[in-house]
Protein backbone atom coordinates (compact mmCIF):
# COMPACT_ATOMS: atom_id res chain seq x y z
CA UNK A 1 0.00 0.00 0.00
CA UNK A 2 2.50 2.48 1.06
CA UNK A 3 4.55 1.76 -2.17
CA UNK A 4 0.84 2.11 -4.42
CA UNK A 5 1.22 5.74 -2.98
CA UNK A 6 4.29 6.57 -3.50
CA UNK A 7 4.59 5.42 -6.97
CA UNK A 8 1.50 7.10 -7.45
CA UNK A 9 2.40 10.21 -6.34
CA UNK A 10 5.69 10.09 -8.21
CA UNK A 11 3.77 9.32 -11.72
CA UNK A 12 1.37 11.94 -10.89
CA UNK A 13 3.99 14.63 -10.25
CA UNK A 14 6.08 13.69 -13.45
CA UNK A 15 2.82 14.03 -15.53
CA UNK A 16 1.95 17.36 -13.95
CA UNK A 17 5.54 18.53 -14.59
CA UNK A 18 4.96 17.17 -18.34
CA UNK A 19 1.49 19.40 -18.57
CA UNK A 20 3.04 22.56 -16.49
CA UNK A 21 6.29 22.45 -18.05
CA UNK A 22 4.82 22.33 -21.98
CA UNK A 23 2.48 25.36 -23.02
CA UNK A 24 -0.22 23.12 -23.06
CA UNK A 25 -1.80 23.79 -18.98
CA UNK A 26 -1.20 27.31 -19.18
CA UNK A 27 -2.87 27.42 -22.39
CA UNK A 28 -5.66 26.33 -21.21
CA UNK A 29 -6.14 27.56 -18.17
CA UNK A 30 -5.64 31.26 -20.10
CA UNK A 31 -8.34 30.12 -21.96
CA UNK A 32 -10.54 28.47 -19.65
CA UNK A 33 -10.30 32.23 -17.65
CA UNK A 34 -11.00 34.17 -20.24
CA UNK A 35 -14.30 32.04 -21.92
CA UNK A 36 -15.25 31.43 -17.90
CA UNK A 37 -14.93 35.06 -17.70
CA UNK A 38 -16.63 36.27 -20.14
CA UNK A 39 -19.79 34.28 -19.20
CA UNK A 40 -19.05 35.62 -16.01
CA UNK A 41 -19.77 39.08 -16.99
CA UNK A 42 -22.47 37.96 -19.28
CA UNK A 43 -24.69 36.38 -15.96
CA UNK A 44 -23.97 39.10 -14.01
CA UNK A 45 -24.93 41.81 -16.18
CA UNK A 46 -28.58 39.71 -16.98
CA UNK A 47 -28.80 38.99 -13.27
CA UNK A 48 -28.80 42.66 -12.76
CA UNK A 49 -30.53 43.54 -15.42
CA UNK A 50 -33.66 40.77 -13.95
CA UNK A 51 -33.16 42.02 -10.74
CA UNK A 52 -33.61 45.74 -11.74
CA UNK A 53 -36.53 45.00 -14.33
CA UNK A 54 -39.04 42.64 -11.67
CA UNK A 55 -38.05 45.86 -9.29
CA UNK A 56 -40.04 48.03 -11.50
CA UNK A 57 -43.02 46.51 -11.60
CA UNK A 58 -44.39 45.78 -7.81
CA UNK A 59 -43.51 42.74 -6.27
CA UNK A 60 -40.19 41.36 -7.77
CA UNK A 61 -40.02 37.75 -8.82
CA UNK A 62 -37.81 35.62 -6.39
CA UNK A 63 -34.37 36.01 -7.81
CA UNK A 64 -31.63 34.18 -6.23
CA UNK A 65 -28.17 34.41 -6.98
CA UNK A 66 -27.15 30.96 -6.83
CA UNK A 67 -30.02 29.67 -8.73
CA UNK A 68 -30.76 32.19 -11.32
CA UNK A 69 -26.71 33.02 -11.97
CA UNK A 70 -23.92 30.90 -10.49
CA UNK A 71 -26.35 27.37 -10.93
CA UNK A 72 -26.25 28.20 -15.13
CA UNK A 73 -23.19 29.30 -15.12
CA UNK A 74 -21.57 26.38 -13.81
CA UNK A 75 -24.11 24.40 -16.40
CA UNK A 76 -22.03 26.07 -19.40
CA UNK A 77 -18.84 25.76 -17.90
CA UNK A 78 -19.41 22.36 -17.98
CA UNK A 79 -19.84 22.95 -21.97
CA UNK A 80 -16.31 24.04 -21.65
CA UNK A 81 -15.20 21.18 -19.51
CA UNK A 82 -16.27 18.49 -23.10
CA UNK A 83 -13.91 20.84 -25.35
CA UNK A 84 -11.40 21.58 -23.20
CA UNK A 85 -10.14 18.20 -21.17
CA UNK A 86 -9.94 15.86 -24.08
CA UNK A 87 -6.49 18.60 -24.80
CA UNK A 88 -5.38 17.47 -21.52
CA UNK A 89 -5.69 14.06 -21.62
CA UNK A 90 -4.32 13.57 -25.29
CA UNK A 91 -1.17 13.36 -24.44
CA UNK A 92 -1.03 11.27 -21.74
CA UNK A 93 -0.13 7.74 -23.42
CA UNK A 94 0.11 8.73 -26.70
CA UNK A 95 3.25 10.34 -26.54
CA UNK A 96 5.04 8.19 -23.91
CA UNK A 97 4.01 5.76 -26.78
CA UNK A 98 5.47 7.72 -29.82
CA UNK A 99 8.46 8.69 -28.26
CA UNK A 100 9.51 5.59 -26.71
CA UNK A 101 9.43 6.78 -22.83
CA UNK A 102 6.99 3.81 -22.29
CA UNK A 103 9.24 1.30 -22.12
CA UNK A 104 10.63 3.46 -19.13
CA UNK A 105 7.70 3.38 -17.08
CA UNK A 106 6.83 -0.18 -18.38
CA UNK A 107 10.42 -1.65 -17.45
CA UNK A 108 10.51 -0.35 -14.03
CA UNK A 109 9.06 -1.95 -10.98
CA UNK A 110 5.80 0.06 -10.97
CA UNK A 111 2.62 -1.74 -11.73
CA UNK A 112 0.28 -0.99 -14.63
CA UNK A 113 -2.64 0.19 -12.29
CA UNK A 114 -0.04 2.16 -10.71
CA UNK A 115 0.86 3.90 -13.36
CA UNK A 116 -2.71 4.38 -14.89
CA UNK A 117 -3.63 5.87 -11.38
CA UNK A 118 -0.76 8.44 -11.94
CA UNK A 119 -1.06 9.56 -14.73
CA UNK A 120 -5.07 9.92 -13.94
CA UNK A 121 -4.35 11.56 -11.32
CA UNK A 122 -1.68 14.36 -12.32
CA UNK A 123 -4.68 14.90 -15.48
CA UNK A 124 -7.06 15.39 -12.73
CA UNK A 125 -4.63 18.09 -10.80
CA UNK A 126 -4.53 20.09 -14.16
CA UNK A 127 -8.02 20.16 -14.25
CA UNK A 128 -8.55 21.04 -10.69
CA UNK A 129 -6.08 23.97 -11.39
CA UNK A 130 -8.57 25.25 -14.34
CA UNK A 131 -11.50 24.85 -11.95
CA UNK A 132 -9.50 27.07 -9.13
CA UNK A 133 -8.78 29.25 -11.89
CA UNK A 134 -12.71 29.98 -12.26
CA UNK A 135 -13.06 30.27 -8.39
CA UNK A 136 -11.84 33.98 -8.71
CA UNK A 137 -15.19 35.25 -10.32
CA UNK A 138 -16.93 33.27 -7.58
CA UNK A 139 -15.29 34.82 -5.22
CA UNK A 140 -15.28 38.57 -6.28
CA UNK A 141 -19.29 37.53 -5.82
CA UNK A 142 -19.12 36.97 -2.15
CA UNK A 143 -17.83 40.53 -1.53
CA UNK A 144 -20.82 41.75 -3.45
CA UNK A 145 -23.30 39.98 -2.30
CA UNK A 146 -24.46 37.30 -0.04
CA UNK A 147 -24.16 33.98 -2.19
CA UNK A 148 -24.98 30.51 -0.24
CA UNK A 149 -21.47 28.41 -0.64
CA UNK A 150 -22.69 25.04 -0.41
CA UNK A 151 -24.51 25.18 -3.38
CA UNK A 152 -21.16 26.11 -5.14
CA UNK A 153 -19.23 23.66 -3.49
CA UNK A 154 -21.70 20.58 -4.57
CA UNK A 155 -21.93 22.29 -8.47
CA UNK A 156 -17.79 22.25 -8.20
CA UNK A 157 -17.89 18.78 -7.18
CA UNK A 158 -20.28 18.04 -9.88
CA UNK A 159 -18.24 19.66 -12.36
CA UNK A 160 -14.84 18.03 -10.54
CA UNK A 161 -16.80 14.54 -11.16
CA UNK A 162 -17.83 15.32 -14.51
CA UNK A 163 -14.27 16.28 -15.91
CA UNK A 164 -12.45 13.39 -14.31
CA UNK A 165 -15.12 11.17 -16.10
CA UNK A 166 -13.30 12.56 -19.41
CA UNK A 167 -10.17 12.86 -18.41
CA UNK A 168 -10.53 8.66 -17.93
CA UNK A 169 -12.36 8.13 -21.00
CA UNK A 170 -9.19 10.29 -22.57
CA UNK A 171 -6.76 8.43 -20.95
CA UNK A 172 -8.10 5.31 -22.14
CA UNK A 173 -8.54 6.65 -25.79
CA UNK A 174 -5.05 7.98 -25.34
CA UNK A 175 -3.74 4.53 -24.73
CA UNK A 176 -5.09 3.17 -27.84
CA UNK A 177 -2.89 5.06 -29.91
CA UNK A 178 0.60 6.42 -30.52
CA UNK A 179 -0.90 9.67 -32.55
CA UNK A 180 -2.01 12.50 -30.04
CA UNK A 181 -4.41 14.38 -32.24
CA UNK A 182 -6.23 11.39 -32.52
CA UNK A 183 -6.71 10.73 -29.45
CA UNK A 184 -7.88 14.05 -28.85
CA UNK A 185 -10.26 13.61 -31.12
CA UNK A 186 -11.63 10.77 -30.74
CA UNK A 187 -12.42 11.86 -27.09
CA UNK A 188 -14.18 14.62 -27.74
CA UNK A 189 -16.55 12.65 -29.98
CA UNK A 190 -17.71 9.78 -27.52
CA UNK A 191 -17.53 12.49 -24.58
CA UNK A 192 -19.82 14.36 -26.75
CA UNK A 193 -22.34 11.13 -27.52
CA UNK A 194 -22.39 10.84 -23.74
CA UNK A 195 -23.45 14.40 -23.10
CA UNK A 196 -25.92 13.94 -25.90
CA UNK A 197 -27.38 10.94 -25.64
CA UNK A 198 -30.31 11.99 -23.23
CA UNK A 199 -31.27 13.71 -26.74
CA UNK A 200 -32.08 10.25 -27.87
CA UNK A 201 -34.04 9.33 -24.64
CA UNK A 202 -37.62 11.14 -25.98
CA UNK A 203 -37.61 8.90 -29.17
CA UNK A 204 -36.23 6.14 -27.81
CA UNK A 205 -39.39 4.60 -26.16
CA UNK A 206 -40.42 3.60 -22.60
CA UNK A 207 -37.71 1.15 -22.34
CA UNK A 208 -34.61 2.44 -23.81
CA UNK A 209 -35.19 6.03 -23.20
CA UNK A 210 -34.92 5.57 -19.23
CA UNK A 211 -31.41 4.20 -19.97
CA UNK A 212 -30.27 6.66 -22.54
CA UNK A 213 -30.93 9.52 -20.39
CA UNK A 214 -29.25 7.43 -17.31
CA UNK A 215 -25.91 7.02 -19.53
CA UNK A 216 -25.84 10.81 -20.01
CA UNK A 217 -23.10 12.87 -17.73
CA UNK A 218 -25.07 16.12 -18.11
CA UNK A 219 -28.17 13.88 -16.13
CA UNK A 220 -26.49 13.83 -13.43
CA UNK A 221 -24.60 17.02 -13.24
CA UNK A 222 -27.95 19.19 -12.93
CA UNK A 223 -29.04 18.07 -9.06
CA UNK A 224 -24.79 18.61 -8.48
CA UNK A 225 -25.93 22.46 -9.24
CA UNK A 226 -28.89 22.41 -7.37
CA UNK A 227 -27.05 21.97 -4.73
CA UNK A 228 -27.85 17.93 -4.28
CA UNK A 229 -25.02 15.37 -3.75
CA UNK A 230 -27.27 12.21 -4.53
CA UNK A 231 -25.82 8.53 -4.31
CA UNK A 232 -27.08 8.36 -7.20
CA UNK A 233 -25.00 10.35 -9.34
CA UNK A 234 -22.15 10.00 -7.69
CA UNK A 235 -22.52 6.36 -8.27
CA UNK A 236 -22.61 6.59 -11.65
CA UNK A 237 -19.47 9.16 -12.17
CA UNK A 238 -17.53 7.40 -9.81
CA UNK A 239 -18.27 3.79 -11.99
CA UNK A 240 -17.60 5.62 -15.13
CA UNK A 241 -14.44 6.33 -13.94
CA UNK A 242 -13.29 3.23 -12.73
CA UNK A 243 -14.68 1.74 -15.72
CA UNK A 244 -12.44 3.48 -18.19
CA UNK A 245 -9.76 3.28 -15.75
CA UNK A 246 -9.99 -0.42 -16.04
CA UNK A 247 -10.35 -0.25 -20.05
CA UNK A 248 -7.21 1.64 -19.84
CA UNK A 249 -5.26 -1.19 -17.99
CA UNK A 250 -6.91 -3.47 -20.14
CA UNK A 251 -5.07 -1.55 -23.18
CA UNK A 252 -1.83 -1.14 -22.25
CA UNK A 253 -2.26 -4.77 -20.97
CA UNK A 254 -3.06 -6.00 -24.69
CA UNK A 255 -0.63 -3.92 -26.08
CA UNK A 256 2.00 -5.55 -24.38
CA UNK A 257 0.97 -8.73 -25.94
CA UNK A 258 0.90 -8.00 -29.06
CA UNK A 259 4.23 -5.58 -28.67
CA UNK B 1 22.56 -14.47 -13.05
CA UNK B 2 19.88 -14.55 -16.57
CA UNK B 3 18.48 -17.98 -17.19
CA UNK B 4 16.63 -17.89 -20.86
CA UNK B 5 15.09 -21.18 -21.50
CA UNK B 6 13.17 -21.78 -25.17
CA UNK B 7 11.66 -18.50 -25.29
CA UNK B 8 9.43 -18.21 -27.74
CA UNK B 9 7.40 -14.89 -29.20
CA UNK B 10 4.86 -14.43 -32.00
CA UNK B 11 3.25 -11.81 -33.43
CA UNK B 12 0.58 -13.47 -34.59
CA UNK B 13 1.28 -15.38 -37.60
CA UNK B 14 5.36 -14.08 -37.37
CA UNK B 15 7.57 -15.69 -34.59
CA UNK B 16 9.87 -12.96 -33.75
CA UNK B 17 11.95 -15.25 -31.20
CA UNK B 18 11.94 -19.22 -31.62
CA UNK B 19 12.92 -21.67 -29.02
CA UNK B 20 16.17 -19.30 -27.78
CA UNK B 21 17.81 -20.57 -24.54
CA UNK B 22 20.76 -19.10 -22.81
CA UNK B 23 22.88 -18.35 -20.01
CA UNK B 24 24.61 -15.13 -18.67
CA UNK B 25 26.88 -16.12 -15.56
CA UNK B 26 27.18 -13.27 -12.70
CA UNK B 27 29.54 -10.49 -13.76
CA UNK B 28 29.66 -11.45 -17.52
CA UNK B 29 29.41 -9.24 -20.54
CA UNK B 30 27.29 -11.47 -23.16
CA UNK B 31 26.79 -10.17 -26.62
CA UNK B 32 23.75 -10.21 -28.57
CA UNK B 33 24.78 -10.14 -31.91
CA UNK B 34 22.42 -10.41 -35.10
CA UNK B 35 21.17 -8.53 -38.21
CA UNK B 36 18.50 -5.93 -38.39
CA UNK B 37 15.62 -8.00 -37.28
CA UNK B 38 16.79 -10.95 -35.89
CA UNK B 39 14.65 -10.83 -32.71
CA UNK B 40 17.29 -8.69 -30.83
CA UNK B 41 15.11 -6.20 -28.87
CA UNK B 42 12.06 -8.89 -28.73
CA UNK B 43 13.90 -10.88 -26.39
CA UNK B 44 15.35 -7.91 -24.40
CA UNK B 45 11.70 -6.52 -23.92
CA UNK B 46 11.17 -10.14 -22.63
CA UNK B 47 13.95 -10.10 -20.48
CA UNK B 48 12.91 -6.41 -19.00
CA UNK B 49 9.16 -7.58 -18.37
CA UNK B 50 8.44 -5.10 -20.99
CA UNK B 51 6.41 -7.70 -22.93
CA UNK B 52 5.26 -11.21 -22.04
CA UNK B 53 7.21 -14.41 -24.15
CA UNK B 54 4.14 -16.59 -26.10
CA UNK B 55 6.51 -19.58 -24.85
CA UNK B 56 9.18 -20.26 -22.58
CA UNK B 57 10.75 -18.94 -19.44
CA UNK B 58 13.04 -16.18 -18.53
CA UNK B 59 14.82 -15.85 -14.75
CA UNK B 60 16.81 -12.51 -14.74
CA UNK B 61 18.68 -12.23 -10.76
CA UNK B 62 16.51 -15.74 -9.67
CA UNK B 63 13.13 -14.22 -10.59
CA UNK B 64 10.84 -14.92 -13.14
CA UNK B 65 10.01 -12.18 -15.13
CA UNK B 66 6.65 -13.17 -15.94
CA UNK B 67 5.37 -14.58 -12.29
CA UNK B 68 7.47 -11.73 -10.53
CA UNK B 69 8.26 -9.07 -12.36
CA UNK B 70 8.25 -6.24 -9.84
CA UNK B 71 11.22 -8.19 -7.93
CA UNK B 72 12.82 -8.85 -11.57
CA UNK B 73 12.64 -5.69 -12.36
CA UNK B 74 14.48 -3.79 -9.13
CA UNK B 75 17.20 -5.93 -10.07
CA UNK B 76 17.18 -4.95 -13.91
CA UNK B 77 18.60 -1.82 -15.77
CA UNK B 78 17.35 -1.34 -19.14
CA UNK B 79 18.52 1.03 -22.05
CA UNK B 80 16.40 0.50 -25.10
CA UNK B 81 17.54 1.40 -28.27
CA UNK B 82 15.96 4.60 -28.34
CA UNK B 83 17.37 6.49 -24.45
CA UNK B 84 13.50 7.15 -22.93
CA UNK B 85 13.86 10.65 -22.02
CA UNK B 86 11.17 13.29 -21.20
CA UNK B 87 12.18 16.28 -23.12
CA UNK B 88 11.02 19.19 -21.79
CA UNK B 89 12.94 17.37 -18.35
CA UNK B 90 16.24 18.65 -17.36
CA UNK B 91 18.57 15.72 -16.99
CA UNK B 92 18.91 16.02 -13.04
CA UNK B 93 14.69 15.83 -13.01
CA UNK B 94 14.90 13.34 -15.04
CA UNK B 95 17.08 11.06 -13.17
CA UNK B 96 15.16 11.83 -9.98
CA UNK B 97 12.34 11.34 -11.10
CA UNK B 98 13.42 7.62 -12.52
CA UNK B 99 15.31 7.09 -9.19
CA UNK B 100 11.37 7.46 -7.48
CA UNK B 101 9.97 4.94 -9.63
CA UNK B 102 12.98 2.53 -10.00
CA UNK B 103 14.66 2.67 -6.31
CA UNK B 104 11.15 3.91 -3.89
CA UNK B 105 12.66 2.93 -1.00
CA UNK B 106 15.37 5.36 -1.18
CA UNK B 107 14.96 8.78 1.35
CA UNK B 108 15.53 12.34 -0.48
CA UNK B 109 18.99 12.67 0.45
CA UNK B 110 20.32 9.28 -0.48
CA UNK B 111 18.16 9.88 -3.86
CA UNK B 112 19.66 12.99 -4.73
CA UNK B 113 23.33 11.45 -3.82
CA UNK B 114 22.77 8.58 -6.11
CA UNK B 115 21.44 11.16 -8.61
CA UNK B 116 24.83 12.56 -8.38
CA UNK B 117 26.85 9.77 -8.59
CA UNK B 118 25.41 7.82 -11.39
CA UNK B 119 25.73 11.53 -13.65
CA UNK B 120 29.32 11.17 -12.46
CA UNK B 121 29.96 7.59 -13.36
CA UNK B 122 28.27 8.51 -16.94
CA UNK B 123 30.04 11.92 -17.15
CA UNK B 124 27.35 13.31 -17.68
CA UNK B 125 27.09 16.24 -14.61
CA UNK B 126 28.21 19.40 -16.50
CA UNK B 127 24.76 18.76 -18.61
CA UNK B 128 22.33 18.15 -15.00
CA UNK B 129 20.87 21.38 -15.58
CA UNK B 130 19.90 20.99 -19.48
CA UNK B 131 16.60 19.98 -20.68
CA UNK B 132 16.96 16.17 -21.68
CA UNK B 133 15.58 17.46 -25.44
CA UNK B 134 18.21 19.58 -26.24
CA UNK B 135 21.52 17.45 -25.48
CA UNK B 136 23.34 16.00 -27.70
CA UNK B 137 23.05 12.39 -29.41
CA UNK B 138 26.04 10.86 -27.36
CA UNK B 139 25.04 13.01 -24.11
CA UNK B 140 21.27 11.60 -24.77
CA UNK B 141 22.79 7.71 -24.72
CA UNK B 142 24.72 8.74 -21.49
CA UNK B 143 21.67 9.82 -19.95
CA UNK B 144 19.72 6.77 -21.25
CA UNK B 145 22.59 5.00 -19.42
CA UNK B 146 22.42 6.52 -16.39
CA UNK B 147 18.97 6.03 -15.87
CA UNK B 148 19.85 2.32 -16.30
CA UNK B 149 21.84 2.29 -13.34
CA UNK B 150 20.08 4.12 -11.26
CA UNK B 151 19.06 1.35 -8.46
CA UNK B 152 22.45 -0.39 -9.11
CA UNK B 153 20.62 -3.57 -10.63
CA UNK B 154 22.23 -6.54 -11.07
CA UNK B 155 21.67 -7.13 -14.20
CA UNK B 156 22.05 -4.52 -16.93
CA UNK B 157 20.08 -4.87 -20.75
CA UNK B 158 21.57 -2.25 -23.00
CA UNK B 159 19.98 -2.82 -26.96
CA UNK B 160 22.60 -0.92 -29.16
CA UNK B 161 24.04 0.97 -26.90
CA UNK B 162 26.98 2.52 -29.46
CA UNK B 163 24.36 3.11 -32.18
CA UNK B 164 24.34 6.44 -33.64
CA UNK B 165 27.22 7.65 -32.03
CA UNK B 166 30.65 9.18 -33.09
CA UNK B 167 33.93 6.89 -33.24
CA UNK B 168 34.60 8.95 -30.06
CA UNK B 169 31.46 8.88 -28.43
CA UNK B 170 31.44 4.63 -29.12
CA UNK B 171 35.24 4.18 -27.40
CA UNK B 172 33.86 5.81 -24.64
CA UNK B 173 30.92 4.12 -24.37
CA UNK B 174 32.37 0.61 -25.10
CA UNK B 175 34.94 2.04 -21.90
CA UNK B 176 32.08 2.52 -19.92
CA UNK B 177 30.52 -0.46 -20.46
CA UNK B 178 33.58 -2.46 -19.77
CA UNK B 179 34.49 -0.82 -16.17
CA UNK B 180 30.60 -1.65 -15.44
CA UNK B 181 30.86 -5.49 -16.42
CA UNK B 182 31.87 -7.57 -12.94
CA UNK B 183 30.02 -5.47 -11.14
CA UNK B 184 26.97 -6.21 -13.03
CA UNK B 185 25.99 -8.83 -15.67
CA UNK B 186 25.81 -7.22 -18.94
CA UNK B 187 23.77 -8.52 -21.90
CA UNK B 188 24.13 -5.60 -25.22
CA UNK B 189 23.08 -5.94 -28.60
CA UNK B 190 24.73 -5.05 -31.34
CA UNK B 191 24.91 -5.47 -35.34
CA UNK B 192 28.00 -3.87 -35.18
CA UNK B 193 30.77 -7.11 -35.20
CA UNK B 194 34.11 -5.37 -33.92
CA UNK B 195 32.04 -4.45 -30.79
CA UNK B 196 31.24 -8.24 -29.50
CA UNK B 197 35.06 -8.71 -29.71
CA UNK B 198 36.34 -5.44 -28.24
CA UNK B 199 33.85 -5.60 -24.84
CA UNK B 200 32.25 -8.59 -25.12
CA UNK B 201 33.38 -12.67 -22.75
CA UNK B 202 30.78 -14.45 -24.84
CA UNK B 203 28.64 -14.24 -28.26
CA UNK B 204 25.13 -15.20 -28.74
CA UNK B 205 24.77 -14.83 -32.30
CA UNK B 206 21.02 -14.86 -33.40
CA UNK B 207 19.38 -14.81 -36.76
CA UNK B 208 15.54 -15.21 -37.87
CA UNK B 209 15.00 -15.41 -34.12
CA UNK B 210 17.17 -18.36 -33.24
CA UNK B 211 20.14 -18.56 -32.25
CA UNK B 212 23.07 -19.20 -34.52
CA UNK B 213 25.89 -20.05 -32.30
CA UNK B 214 26.99 -19.35 -28.71
CA UNK B 215 30.92 -19.06 -28.25
CA UNK B 216 33.84 -16.56 -26.92
CA UNK B 217 34.48 -14.46 -29.46
CA UNK B 218 38.22 -16.18 -30.07
CA UNK B 219 36.31 -19.55 -30.14
CA UNK B 220 34.31 -18.84 -32.96
CA UNK B 221 37.11 -17.30 -34.81
CA UNK B 222 39.08 -20.33 -34.26
CA UNK B 223 36.38 -22.45 -35.10
CA UNK B 224 35.75 -21.23 -38.37
CA UNK B 225 39.36 -20.09 -38.92
CA UNK B 226 40.07 -23.82 -41.00
CA UNK B 227 37.16 -23.13 -43.51
CA UNK B 228 36.77 -20.17 -45.85
CA UNK B 229 40.76 -19.31 -45.15
CA UNK B 230 42.68 -19.67 -47.76
CA UNK B 231 43.82 -17.51 -51.06
CA UNK B 232 45.45 -18.27 -53.61
CA UNK B 233 47.05 -16.21 -56.90
CA UNK B 234 48.16 -17.86 -59.87
CA UNK B 235 50.48 -16.47 -63.20
CA UNK B 236 47.72 -15.06 -65.89
CA UNK B 237 44.46 -15.47 -66.50
CA UNK B 238 43.56 -19.33 -65.70
CA UNK B 239 41.27 -21.47 -64.57
CA UNK B 240 42.53 -23.87 -61.70
CA UNK B 241 39.19 -23.94 -60.25
CA UNK B 242 38.34 -27.61 -60.90
CA UNK B 243 41.87 -28.62 -60.07
CA UNK B 244 41.43 -27.16 -56.66
CA UNK B 245 37.98 -28.53 -55.90
CA UNK B 246 39.45 -32.00 -56.78
CA UNK B 247 41.66 -32.26 -53.87
CA UNK B 248 39.98 -33.84 -50.91
CA UNK B 249 39.12 -31.69 -47.80
CA UNK B 250 38.04 -28.22 -50.25
CA UNK B 251 34.86 -27.60 -50.18
CA UNK B 252 34.57 -24.75 -52.40
CA UNK B 253 37.13 -22.86 -54.64
CA UNK B 254 36.34 -19.39 -56.44
CA UNK B 255 37.89 -16.74 -58.56
CA UNK B 256 37.79 -14.03 -56.06
CA UNK B 257 39.47 -11.45 -58.84
CA UNK B 258 41.26 -11.84 -62.10
CA UNK B 259 43.86 -9.78 -64.05
CA UNK B 260 45.83 -10.22 -66.96
CA UNK B 261 48.49 -10.85 -65.21
CA UNK B 262 47.46 -12.71 -62.25
CA UNK B 263 44.45 -14.71 -61.27
CA UNK B 264 43.46 -14.89 -57.43
CA UNK B 265 41.28 -18.01 -55.57
CA UNK B 266 39.49 -18.17 -52.52
CA UNK B 267 39.45 -21.60 -51.31
CA UNK B 268 37.24 -22.82 -48.31
CA UNK B 269 37.72 -26.27 -46.55
CA UNK B 270 36.15 -28.34 -44.53
CA UNK B 271 36.61 -27.60 -40.80
CA UNK B 272 39.64 -28.93 -39.38
CA UNK B 273 41.33 -29.60 -43.24
CA UNK B 274 44.29 -27.53 -43.67
CA UNK B 275 44.43 -27.90 -47.27
CA UNK B 276 47.54 -25.97 -47.97
CA UNK B 277 50.11 -28.06 -48.80
CA UNK B 278 48.00 -30.25 -50.92
CA UNK B 279 46.38 -26.88 -53.05
CA UNK B 280 50.01 -25.85 -52.99
CA UNK B 281 51.57 -29.43 -54.62
CA UNK B 282 48.70 -29.51 -57.07
CA UNK B 283 49.19 -26.21 -58.15
CA UNK B 284 53.21 -26.32 -58.59
CA UNK B 285 52.95 -29.99 -60.25
CA UNK B 286 49.70 -28.66 -62.21
CA UNK B 287 51.84 -26.37 -64.15
CA UNK B 288 50.38 -22.89 -62.78
CA UNK B 289 52.69 -20.27 -61.23
CA UNK B 290 51.60 -20.13 -58.22
CA UNK B 291 52.63 -16.47 -56.48
CA UNK B 292 50.93 -15.95 -53.51
CA UNK B 293 49.39 -18.76 -50.41
CA UNK B 294 48.20 -17.31 -47.39
CA UNK B 295 45.47 -17.99 -45.04
CA UNK B 296 42.87 -15.85 -44.88
CA UNK B 297 41.69 -14.99 -41.02
CA UNK B 298 37.94 -14.66 -41.06
CA UNK B 299 37.13 -11.36 -38.89
CA UNK B 300 33.79 -11.82 -36.83
CA UNK B 301 31.87 -10.24 -39.19
CA UNK B 302 32.77 -12.70 -41.87
CA UNK B 303 31.89 -15.43 -39.28
CA UNK B 304 28.49 -13.86 -38.58
CA UNK B 305 28.24 -13.29 -42.44
CA UNK B 306 29.12 -17.01 -43.21
CA UNK B 307 26.80 -18.23 -40.16
CA UNK B 308 24.06 -16.43 -41.07
CA UNK B 309 23.79 -17.04 -44.91
CA UNK B 310 24.44 -20.27 -44.13
CA UNK B 311 21.14 -20.88 -42.50
CA UNK B 312 19.47 -19.01 -45.08
CA UNK B 313 20.79 -21.21 -47.48
CA UNK B 314 20.10 -24.97 -45.60
CA UNK B 315 16.34 -23.00 -45.42
CA UNK B 316 16.15 -22.76 -48.68
CA UNK B 317 17.02 -25.88 -49.27
CA UNK B 318 14.43 -27.28 -46.84
CA UNK B 319 12.03 -25.21 -48.87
Amino acid sequence: MGNLVRNVTAIAGKEMRGYYGSPVAWVLMGFFAVVFGYFFNVYLNFFVDQAMRGGQFGAPPPMHVNTDMIRPLLANASVLVLFMLPMITMRSYAEEKRSGTIELLLTSPVTDLEITLGKFLGAVSVYAGLLAVSLIPILILFSLGDPEWKPILSGYLGLLLLGSCFLALGLFVSSTTANQVIAGGVTFVVALMFWIINWLADSAGPTFGPILNYLSVTQHFDDFGKGVIDTTHLVFYLSFIAFSLFLTLKSVDSERWRG
Amino acid sequence: MIEVQNLTKRYGPFTAVDDVSFRVERGEILGFLGPNGAGKTTTMRVLTGYMPATDGKAMVAGYDVFTHPIEAKQRTGYLPETPPLYPEMTVRDYLTFVARIKAGALRRAERDARVQQVMRTTRIDDMAHRACGKLSKGYKQRVGLAQALIHEPEVLILDEPTAGLDPKQIMETRDLIRSLGGDHTIVLSTHILPEVAQTCQRVVIINKGKVVAVDTPENLTHQLKGSASLYVQVEGRTSAVEAIQDIPGVRRAFISDQHDAYTGYEIESEPNHDVRRDVARVLVTGGWGLIELRPMRMSLEEIFLQLTTNEQAEEARHG
